[in-house]
């Protein structure tokens, strides 16, 4: 049931070369005939298709703040496509990303405002912790639902979102509001919960640097050690797994705790690095975005990054397309829509 | 609660039901042949706006109703094409339809309508009072005296609890989901009744989603399905896919549903946050021992490929 995972290609450096290209030619062409489909659309609609195409593509390129926000985009997304691909490797579909991230960002919220005034040696590290464990109990929930009672885990992570959003509601409105905010909203975490900025004029935080080492720390997980072939056994075909000893539902188990903790951090560095406090829909779309980036890169770790950073440049060209041509910004969820649909379909005319 | 207040209740309970019975029976049609649909929330996202804007457009329910069934259906129909011709992963396939049933919803109403302050508003769904059934003390207006697409949610069930149960035809249908292999050899159709269940059951799911405009709001919001879609294949499990259970699963779905919004309305000391969570906490709640025993198609989710040896 699980996707084929592509491993990675055995062989000297010109045959993985060989491979790597085979691989990534049906990306070039999935890109291409998505534009050209989106550009059809667009056309017709009576936009100036090229314009289009070169703010999609080319905003984050153009100046500084397209880029800064390009990469606090990747960030979010990065952490979120992971919190999708690992469970998948067991075979497991988390769809509940979002709400364990907000969940994440509660904790975080809540340690940053309890301990406001500690220092930030203690303070920054207790707040991403408590956004990883919030994550990872969040995680945990379907996961015992899943052992106990073999409950389906598309249908519990997804519910366990929408608790998410009124427990946001409930800690931005009744417990720790900021008056002076229209829209719900806590008051600041403390100053030493702020991750330190990389770059000050545009702000670029260092969760940057964080996200991309989980994400190393992950492919070597899932690839490099016999938890992760377990893991990746276990999707390929759990029956063959029990035989040969593995424990195939604790599998699954930790799959969906660790899919909890990446997107619980995911969270924690929103709060930590972006907003310094827990708004109500700082989840924006980055669960669809993720599940997408995800499936894009066929569940491969090592893709993830890649297709992550791809995709944040077409956000951020989506919306700067929006402000400046007035064209919906939805339009660009369909493109990566569509990319998915032609990579997976890459794979069926590959095997006939 | 006198009289009046429990006539009233009740009657929101059966028209809060038909978007669950709706979504659900499509479910579960597609699943009784192995497709395991989870694209739900997108499809009814799209016959949302598709029901609304055909409506708006047209100046008739009807029409909106009509255009939501065939983009369920066309939904339905990639989702049998990519899974059943192409034997993709289901979940996969699912999940990139729900994709494009969300931006698609927001686009067209985009494109069609624009970005408003006020958005136009249809009429919402007459009452259509059944002669002499009407008239009967408290199931009368309860049952009787609703708007046609309830009707239509009695008729379907019904009429799948008759085919799957009573007819020959519905016995082939469930073995397809069962053993597909033992079917095949029979001489059942098996790729032409899972493309059958697989469009019907997006209709079912797009008609769905038309009912929320023509019933509550009156126009398309992005949140208006407020997954409804999820909760329909929670409920299809909880009625063990079953077309009759599904329908009585779906009075405590639809109760809680309206429960928690009536305590919302007259205010209560609990926050309203916990009353928001109310349908999810109990759902997952009641599919605690619902999970345990519950029997699912054998075959669902799985793909059938006539060539290969090992199946089930």
């Amino acid at each position: 049931m699980a996707l084929e995972l592509t491993p990675d290609a055995p062989g000297g450096a010109a045959t993985r070369l060989k491979n790597v290209a085979d691989q990534l030619l049906p990306y070039l062409i999935a890109v291409v005939v998505a534009f050209i489909v989106i550009g059809l659309v667009i056309g017709l609609m009576g936009f100036d298709v090229l314009t289009a195409y070169s703010t999609i593509l080319f905003t984050s390129f153009k100046s500084k703040n397209g880029l800064v926000q390009t990469l606090l985009k990747f960030v979010p997304l990065l952490l979120q496509a992971l919190a999708f691909t690992v469970p998948l490797a067991a075979g497991k579909f988390n769809i509940g990303g979002e709400g364990q991230m907000l969940v994440g960002a509660i904790g975080a919220a809540l340690a940053g405002i309890i301990f406001a005034d500690w220092p930030l040696v203690v303070l920054l590290p207790l707040v991403l912790l408590a956004s990883v464990l919030c994550g990872a109990l969040w995680g945990a929930i379907p996961a015992w639902l899943l052992y106990q009672f073999n409950m389906n885990e598309i249908l519990t992570t997804v519910l366990l979102n929408f608790i998410s959003f009124s427990l946001v509601d409930y800690v931005a409105v009744e417990l720790f509001r900021d008056p002076a905010a229209g829209h719900p909203t806590t008051v600041p975490i403390g100053a030493g919960g702020g991750l330190p900025l990389l770059i000050s004029s545009p702000p670029l935080h260092s969760g940057l640097i964080l996200a991309i080492l989980v994400a190393a720390a992950v492919y070597i997980y899932t690839n490099k050690t016999s938890a992760g072939y377990e893991l990746v056994v276990t999707g390929a075909n759990p029956r063959a797994a029990g035989v040969f000893g593995i424990p195939v539902r604790r599998v699954f188990i930790a799959s969906l705790v660790i899919g909890g903790m990446l997107a619980g951090l995911s969270g924690g560095i929103e709060v930590a690095g972006s907003h310094h406090r827990l708004i109500e829909g700082m989840q924006s779309n980055y669960l669809l975005l993720g599940i997408i980036i995800g499936l894009i890169a066929k569940g491969n770790n090592l893709a993830v990054p890649f297709v992550a950073l791809f995709i944040a440049i077409l956000e951020v060209g989506a919306s700067a397309m929006q402000r400046t041509l007035l064209i919906p910004g939805e339009m660009v969820f369909i493109v990566e829509a569509l990319i998915l649909l032609f990579v997976l379909l890459s794979d069926v005319f590959k095997k006939r | 609660m006198d009289q009046a207040q429990l006539t009233n209740f009740a009657k929101l309970v059966i028209l809060a039901l038909v978007p669950y019975v709706l979504a659900s029976q499509g479910t579960m049609l597609g699943g009784r042949t192995g497709i395991f649909n989870v694209a739900q929330e997108g499809i009814m996202l799209v016959g949302a706006s598709v029901g609304f804007l055909g409506a708006y457009l047209s100046n008739s329910l009807l029409v909106g109703i009509l255009a939501a069934m065939l983009v369920g259906g066309v939904f339905g129909l990639a989702l049998a094409y990519f899974t059943t011709t192409l034997r993709m992963n289901q979940f996969v396939i699912g999940l990139a339809l729900f994709f494009i049933g969300l931006a698609l919803s927001t686009l067209l109403f985009k494109f069609a309508i624009g970005v408003t302050l006020r958005p136009p508003l249809v009429p919402t769904l007459p009452n259509l009072a059944i002669p002499g059934l009407a008239r009967l003390p408290f199931l009368g207006e309860v049952l009787f005296n609703q708007n046609g697409l309830v009707y239509l949610t009695f008729i379907v069930s019904a009429l799948l609890y008759y085919w799957l149960y009573q007819t020959s035809f519905g016995l082939e249908l469930r073995a397809v989901g069962e053993n597909p292999k033992a079917a095949d050899s029979l001489g059942v159709n098996v790729t032409l009744l899972r493309y059958g269940t697989a469009i019907a059951g997006g209709m079912l799911m797009g008609i769905a989603g038309a009912y929320l405009p023509m019933v509550y709001t009156g126009t398309f919001t992005e949140g208006i399905v407020q997954g409804r879609g999820w909760l329909a294949i929670a409920l299809t499990f909880f009625g063990g896919w079953r077309p009759h259970l599904i329908f009585l699963g779906a009075l405590f779905f639809a109760g809680v549903e309206v429960l928690s919004l009536r305590v919302q309305v007259i205010g209560s000391v609990v926050p309203y946050q916990i009353l928001l969570m109310l349908p999810y906490v109990a759902t997952i709640l009641v599919m605690m021992p619902a999970f345990k025993g519950v029997r699912a198609p054998a075959f669902l989710g799985q793909n059938y490929d006539r060539e290969k040896r090992t199946q089930v």
